[in-house]
């Protein structure tokens, strides 16, 4: 692989990856949601892969095949097993903030994400940390996600999208972390997910809904 | 079961004598270091012995008493989080020690958290000891900080590059975080209130041992760390010492729960110990070292005698408790018939903690005042004042103290019973009986032969030469010599004369006896009533109440006066009834607003809580953006 090719394929990703993010902001039916997940799973797990492959790093391929099933088959299919069970609830309920003004704020977080992050392409630049910006939106753009949707499985979602995000991050700028250390995280994600389809499924025979702010009147 | 438990508690006592590991001894764990010098060895020995006779004590009472499984697995815990304390030779492992100790000793006070008095008592002491706790651990990290190392020795070699500021602030933090441990006078408000609602072992084994370790810190940090110091450090303890000394023998003396008085007298006692401790700092400053070593004996030696009539107090509370279910002493009465053994054994307790001739308190507190009064009047106007003064506060607080003991024994114990539990009550088990008379017995060494602790306290004085240690402190004898002072007292053979006068009168009157005419029995005179009936007796509130009276403005009691009269006329009465509050005036005073400002601003922080899920993640990102934007 080249110079160019690899430069090429690593920008794709990262490009793909906070696509996914923004369109995740965009859209509103929850498969759709599980959907662009799955497919932000694939352009994660493309990042190590093209670093394993450009750096001849079969530990790096062996994380990114892993990552590739985990995040982008596995956890979808939980998360969509999960949607699949009620009928009533394909959609979210209105989000807390219009879509328009949700879009603007991610590209306002977009901006804010390269601008926070220069200092850090500074340290070392190169082709992987000049696309820590994008992996850095996604982050903020995931926090603003759990802020400001309703419904249970699309915090999930948003939780997904955060350690995304995170796990990004980590393979940019460290050109792969060790395996143990993402299998580790990776487990980390899988419960996760399998407790919040538990609490979902609670909160939907205890309120007859996922709407998180019935859990306001839990509070004393 | 029983026996496991027994086992473990044994265990504990075992575990809780290295009486012969007196000599330093260096045990380098990961980052623990007990290092236990002699200083260290004489509360440890002292935590230790008061274990042994607790633990006995425990196995009875758990048995009558039906005690949980979790606070008797604490139990040992509690007794080695204490054992360590001492024992620690770095800041690290001191401040894990003293965490360990603070936190059984919660969860032990908390064991009958059914009672609603229980839980306010364990939320109190909870909040009082881990504030206590912050301040000694911003203390003891500042120390380690600027002393060069985390180990004591270290620091120690390093202390004299310390500069002023940083010692003041050190020497005033740790006096409120050990000072608030060991009950001195605005910090002491858990005191009276978890003293008294733990368990009776418990009680004995915080009254008398881990108060003990507020005293340990000062002495460890103040005293031999960071030196003499300036004058008004030994004045700051000396003022802390006789106010905490005269308000907790004042409140135990118009106390009528025989837990709380006990408890208020430790303030007392522990107060007496710090005003030891600050008159020996203040004549080492000033020039004085025998002096200094005296009263710092007498400081030491009260400790120890503290620690041996307070848990033999404590016990034989609990016995009482145990047998009546009482504690208000208005209501308990008649128990020497009832309870020879427990009687005695209090009697003791009591004897030591009025500081007469032949109790546990007195040779110590004689220590105290002889080096009060020795001091040299020419040298320091402050010293020729601070004196005096000290010694008025130590003669009322004996004089009340006295009042204070007197009305817990006769009132609680002699005279008829005042109710019909006191009535029912019966004698403690085995194992509570010999558990009480360990301490006893030890009381009595402290009481009549002092000698015997002599070796040991002249090597804990060794080690303190920053307060005139390495001088000769005073001769422990049979006969007390203090070197410089003319003054010497011998209690053993004050025991001797008493014991020989005592037979000399039995004797006599027994002689004298053949000569008399016999014994009558004739109706007693009873005013003109029809009989006399238990409630006519002296109870404990009215045998404080001329106390109360003269104190009336520091106490503040509030009293309700109701007279009924007859519909007919006005100059019969029907019914009085007399109702007297007592509350501790301080917490009052300075706790209440402390208290209110602290519920205001939970209210104002209330707001932000409304329990949306989102608000809580928004609070999460709008934190994650500002630490972004302020970090690049």
């Amino acid at each position: 692989m080249t110079q160019a090719t690899y430069t090429g394929v690593l920008d794709l990703a990262a490009g793909a990856f906070l696509l996914a993010a923004v369109l995740v902001v965009w859209r509103r039916e929850l498969r759709a949601l599980v959907r662009m997940l799955a497919w932000q799973g694939a352009a994660l797990a493309t990042i190590p892969l093209t670093v394993g492959i450009y750096q001849a790093d079969a530990a790096l391929i062996v994380v990114g095949v892993v990552v590739l099933l985990l995040r982008a088959v596995v956890l979808p299919l939980l998360l969509a097993r999960a949607v699949g069970t009620e009928d009533h609830e394909r959609r979210e309920s209105t989000p807390l903030v219009n879509t328009t003004t949700s879009l603007l704020i991610t590209a306002g977080l977009t901006v804010l994400a390269y601008a926070v992050t220069r200092p850090i392409i500074a340290l070392d630049p190169s082709p992987a940390t000049r696309a820590v910006p994008a992996a850095f939106a996604v982050i903020l753009i995931a926090v603003f996600v759990m802020v400001s949707r309703r419904r249970a499985l699309s915090q999930a979602v948003g939780f997904m999208m955060l350690d995304n995000g995170i796990a990004a991050t980590a393979f940019l700028i460290t050109s792969g972390v060790p395996l143990i250390v993402e299998l580790g995280a990776s487990l980390d994600v899988l419960f996760a997910v399998l407790v919040l389809g538990l609490l979902t499924g609670q909160m939907r025979r205890t309120f007859g809904g996922t709407d998180l702010d019935q859990l306001r009147e839990l509070r004393d | 079961m029983l026996g496991a438990i027994g086992l473990a508690l044994g265990l504990s006592v075992i575990f809780g004598e290295p009486r012969q590991l007196w000599i330093g001894w260096l045990l380098p764990l990961v980052g623990v270091r007990l290092d236990l010098d002699p200083l260290g060895g004489i509360f440890v020995a002292a935590t230790g012995a008061v274990a042994i006779a607790v633990g006995i004590y425990a196995v009875g009472y758990a048995k009558r008493e039906h005690w949980a499984r979790f606070p008797l697995i604490t139990l040992p815990l509690f007794v080695a989080g204490m054992l360590l304390v001492p024992a620690a030779g770095s800041v690290t492992t001191f401040l894990l020690a003293w965490e360990l100790m603070a936190a059984t000793s919660l969860i032990l006070v908390l064991s009958e958290h059914r009672r609603a008095a229980v839980r306010t008592a364990g939320v109190f002491y909870a909040i009082m000891t881990q504030l206590g706790f912050v301040a000694i651990l911003v203390a003891l990290v500042v120390l380690s900080a600027s002393g060069g190392g985390d180990a004591f020795t270290t620091i120690a070699a390093n202390a004299d590059s310390l500069t002023p500021g940083i010692r003041n602030a050190i020497f005033l933090l740790t006096v409120l975080g050990f000072g608030s441990k060991a009950g001195l006078l605005p910090l002491h408000a858990w005191l009276p209130k978890a003293h008294p609602e733990a368990p009776s072992p418990v009680s004995a084994l915080m009254s008398a041992a881990m108060v003990n370790m507020g005293i340990y810190g000062i002495i460890r940090i103040d005293l031999q760390l960071l030196g003499p110091g300036p004058h008004w450090w030994g004045l700051t303890l000396m003022i802390f010492g006789a106010v905490s000394a005269v308000f907790g023998v004042l409140q135990a003396s118009v106390s009528t729960d025989l837990k709380q008085l006990l408890a208020y007298s430790t303030t007392e006692n522990m107060g007496l110990i710090t005003l030891a401790l600050g008159a020996a700092m203040l004549l080492a400053s000033s020039g004085a070292p025998t002096v200094a070593a005296i009263a710092l004996t007498a400081a030491l030696l009260h400790l120890l005698s503290h620690a041996a009539f307070k848990t033999l107090g404590f016990l034989a509370a609990g016995s009482v408790l145990a047998a009546t279910g009482l504690r208000d002493l208005d209501k308990l009465g008649g128990l020497a018939r009832r309870m020879p053994v427990t009687t005695v054994m209090f009697g003791i307790a009591a004897l030591g903690a009025s500081g007469l001739p032949l109790g546990a308190g007195f040779v110590s507190e004689w220590l105290l005042l002889q080096s009060l009064i020795h001091a040299p009047h020419d040298s320091i106007t402050l010293v020729a004042l601070a004196m005096p003064l000290s010694v008025g506060a130590v003669a009322l607080t004996t004089g009340l103290g006295i009042a204070a003991m007197v009305k817990a024994f006769g009132v609680g114990f002699l005279a008829r019973p005042r109710s019909a539990a006191a009535e029912a009550a019966r004698e403690a088990p085995m194992s509570m009986l010999a558990g009480m008379t360990l301490a006893a017995a030890a009381c009595v060494v402290f009481a009549v032969a002092p000698a015997l602790l002599s070796p040991a306290l002249q090597r804990v004085l060794a080690v303190l030469p920053t307060v005139g240690g390495d001088s000769a402190g005073p001769q422990i004898d049979t006969i007390l010599r203090l070197p410089g002072v003319a003054g010497s007292i011998s209690p053993a053979l004050l025991a001797a004369a008493l014991a020989i006068a005592v037979l000399l009168a039995l004797v006599l009157a027994r002689w004298g006896g053949r000569h008399r005419p016999p014994a009558m029995v004739t109706p007693l005179w009873a005013c003109g009533a029809d009989s006399l009936s238990p409630r006519m007796q002296y109870t404990a509130t009215s045998f404080a109440e001329p106390l109360q009276r003269v104190f009336d403005d520091i106490l503040r009691p509030d009293t309700n006066v109701e007279v009924t009269h007859f519909a007919e006329s006005q100059y019969l009465v029907e019914k009085v009834t007399y109702q007297t509050l007592m509350a501790d005036p301080v917490e009052q005073r300075f706790y209440t607003p402390v208290v209110r400002a602290v519920t205001v601003w939970a209210h104002l922080v209330r707001r932000a809580h409304t329990g949306s899920v989102h608000l809580y993640l928004a609070y999460g990102a709008a934190g994650l953006l500002i630490v972004l934007l302020v970090a690049r």
